[in-house]
């Protein structure tokens, strides 16, 4: 058979028929109501006849030529594609058909120009939608008039589709207007209602003024709508809102506050901590170790010194001082102190009344060996910032005897 | 679900729970004994109810429908429908096989404690709502509705704009009548802020109002008709007789509309006195 025979078949059907019928009766029912006196009956008569006459008849003959045609549509699909072809090859073929209803000559151009008009009469119909809604004027029966006029050149489902959704624009629009039919007896006017409204709450002298509610004050708008809020309630059913006689604690919120705050704090303290921490750790774990190994260090830079000059005691002062750090010099003093109570070294005043470190014999260690027949010396140095600038230039120390060994 | 808590008359209300409860009769209804005796047999039958959950004690199943009473009183008080998905997600959980029953006890207290009908939005929608069930009375004219900003008013005369002028109106139209009261859509109002706000979308959250596209438009415009909440909080007697009462007339100027809403009074009433019959 055919590719798509249903389709072309209904394709056919339809064109068919709007030859068959022009005007609009083969239409929904609804049409019919917005359309307005004059051109109904017109229409229905035309139609009525075509039904009658030639239509009727066609179609009985469509039934027996119907193989023909789609034979021919499928080779012209071929060429051209879409539903549009139908009209075209159904001139020469079906020379059986009433001449009065056949197009004779599809014009291209005046398709266009159909559908174009339609367009046009879709657009303007759409802007002016506000004027031929509300006020009483024929602009909508003009505008389906128009649409009659422009359908008599309709012959292909193209055109046809616009004039069906112009059809539909058009009921809408219908529908919206008998809506505004209104058959009561008193109108209900919302400018009046307004005004009531005014005068119900007691705020008539607004109006009497000339001005408008929105003109006045903050408070006669809530009186306003306060007097309308009482009335309304009484009207309604409406649950009022549960709240908790004396409030209710927002345990959400004030949860998450602490949080944040205790949370930035702990970063805050993380972010510097790291650094005192690492000393920290360093310090404490040298610490024993570093006190030993300096005293032993200093121990061995005094005995060389000793060394290279025999019994000659080196300065106390010039001994332990670094010109260039006072921390340095009370570092050496606390150094110079554990050697001093190790017996390794041993300090005293000498002629000047300055203090001397010599060092002490191992023989004389041993002869007195009991460290307690020394008797127990306690010498306390105070040594302030000022005084070891002076002692720098007094004694014209210009470097340190103990060097740093970091 | 459930429509409408009805009072049930109990052949021979079992006395046997024990707490025999204090019933406050300041309401004075005449139905208050009956909801006593409902309470406590339902409960009771509830209890007997559940021999396959032997764990849930009569003390938890208290507990239970203290917390849904709770959970909802709290929800409602943005007026947005409750969901039954959040009911039971949140309170229910685990006792979801007696669902329905803690739901029907939790009703009943709300009814009977608080004067609330909890009543399903729409049918099968699962969605629930608390109404007022005490009728408006003059003394507490002063009490009702003053809490918060008074949207009330608002609705109302919304709501009588919509069913004066048919059954929707357009959005448009609307702000031309508010525009008269110094209500816009685009400036701040001292009582409701934001009024366009407030209607087009808080009231149709509530289910007030409901909007939907006006089609064939250019500046898309919505007509607003009345929302299921509406129909269940007030009726369209009520409402046309506020209109009346503004203009100070009868309701029966309005022939067409009163014959409306005396149709939907008589819709209202009417399958109640054939529902009657006893469902237990």
């Amino acid at each position: 058979m055919g590719r798509r025979p249903r389709l072309q078949r209904c394709a056919v059907a339809i064109s068919l028929r709007y030859r068959c019928w022009p005007s609009e009766s083969c239409y929904l029912p609804a049409t019919n109501m917005s359309k307005g006196e004059g051109s109904l009956p017109g229409g229905k008569e035309k139609g009525e006849e075509m039904v009658g006459s030639l239509a009727w008849r066609y179609l009985v003959k469509q039934g027996e030529e119907e193989e023909t045609l789609k034979q021919e549509e499928e080779e012209e699909e071929e060429e051209e594609g879409g539903l549009d072809c139908c009209s075209d090859d159904l001139s020469p073929e079906t020379s059986g058909m009433h001449p009065d209803l056949l197009e004779l000559a599809v014009d291209r151009e005046k398709c266009r120009s159909i559908r174009r008009q339609y367009r046009q009469l879709i657009y303007t119909v759409q802007q002016n939608r506000e004027d031929i809604v509300n006020t009483a004027s024929d602009s909508l029966t003009e505008a389906l008039e128009e649409a009659n006029v422009l359908f008599d050149g309709v012959s292909r489902t193209r055109e046809a589709a616009l004039d069906a959704q112009f059809l539909v624009l058009a009921s809408d629009l219908g529908k919206e207007k008998a809506k505004q039919l209104n058959s009561d007896m008193s109108f209900f006017n919302h400018v009046v209602f307004c005004d009531l409204l005014l005068v119900f709450v007691g705020l008539n002298w607004v109006e009497d003024q000339g001005e408008e509610l929105s003109d006045c004050d903050d408070s006669i708008a809530l009186t306003f709508w306060g007097m309308v809020q009482k009335e309304a309630t009484s009207w309604m059913l409406r649950a009022e809102t549960f709240h908790f006689v004396f409030g209710s604690f927002k345990a959400e919120r004030s949860a998450r506050k602490p949080r944040l705050e205790h949370h930035k704090r702990a970063c805050k303290m993380e972010g510097n901590g790291d650094m005192p921490t690492k000393l920290r750790k360093l310090d404490m774990n040298a610490n024993q170790e570093t006190t030993e190994k300096e005293v032993e260090r200093i121990l061995g830079l005094l005995q060389t010194y000793f060394q290279k000059y025999p019994d000659t005691p080196v300065s106390y002062f010039e001994f332990v001082v670094d010109p260039n750090s006072f921390s340095r010099t009370v570092e050496n003093i606390f150094y110079v102190s554990f050697i001093i109570r190790d017996g390794f070294a041993r300090i005293r005043l000498d002629q000047d009344r300055l203090p001397i470190l010599e060092p002490t014999n191992v023989n004389q260690v041993d002869e007195e060996s009991d460290p307690c027949s020394y008797g127990r010396k306690q010498g306390v140095i105070s040594l302030s910032l000022q005084d070891w600038k002076n002692i720098v230039s007094t004694f014209e120390i210009s470097e340190a005897m103990i060097k740093n060994s970091c | 679900m459930l429509q409408k808590p009805r009072c049930r008359s109990h052949p021979g209300a079992q006395p046997d729970s024990g707490t025999s409860e204090e019933v406050p009769n300041g309401s004075g209804r005449p139905d208050a004994k009956q909801d006593t005796a409902g309470t406590l047999s339902s409960s009771s039958r509830l209890a007997q109810a559940t021999p396959a959950s032997e764990l849930r004690t009569q003390k938890q199943l208290e507990l239970k429908v203290a917390e849904l009473v709770q959970f909802l009183l709290i929800k409602d008080q943005r007026k947005i429908p409750i969901k039954r998905t959040g009911i039971l997600k949140h309170v229910i959980r685990d006792y979801k096989d007696i669902f329905p029953d803690l739901l029907k006890l939790a009703a009943e207290r709300l009814h009977y404690v608080f004067g609330y009908k909890l009543v399903e939005l729409e049918p099968k929608r699962n969605a629930y709502i608390l109404i007022n069930a005490l009728e408006p009375v003059e003394e507490d004219g002063e009490m009702r509705g003053n809490q918060g900003t008074p949207t009330t008013g608002l609705l109302m005369i919304i709501l009588g704009l919509i069913f004066m002028n048919g059954h929707s109106i357009p959005e448009t139209e609307v702000w031309d009548f508010l525009r008269r009261l110094g209500v816009y859509p685009t400036k701040k109002h001292s009582v409701f802020g934001d009024p366009k706000k407030l209607i087009t979308e808080d009231f149709v959250r509530q289910r007030y109002l409901e909007s939907r596209r006006i089609p064939h438009t250019d500046p898309v415009d919505c007509e607003l008709q009345w929302g299921p909440r509406a129909n269940l909080e007030t009726s369209k007697m009520k409402v046309l007789k506020f209109v009346a009462k503004v203009h100070n007339q009868d309701p029966k100027v309005w022939p067409t509309r009163y014959c409306e809403a005396l149709a939907d009074e008589q819709s209202r009433a009417g399958p109640e006195p054939s529902g009657s019959a006893p469902t237990s």
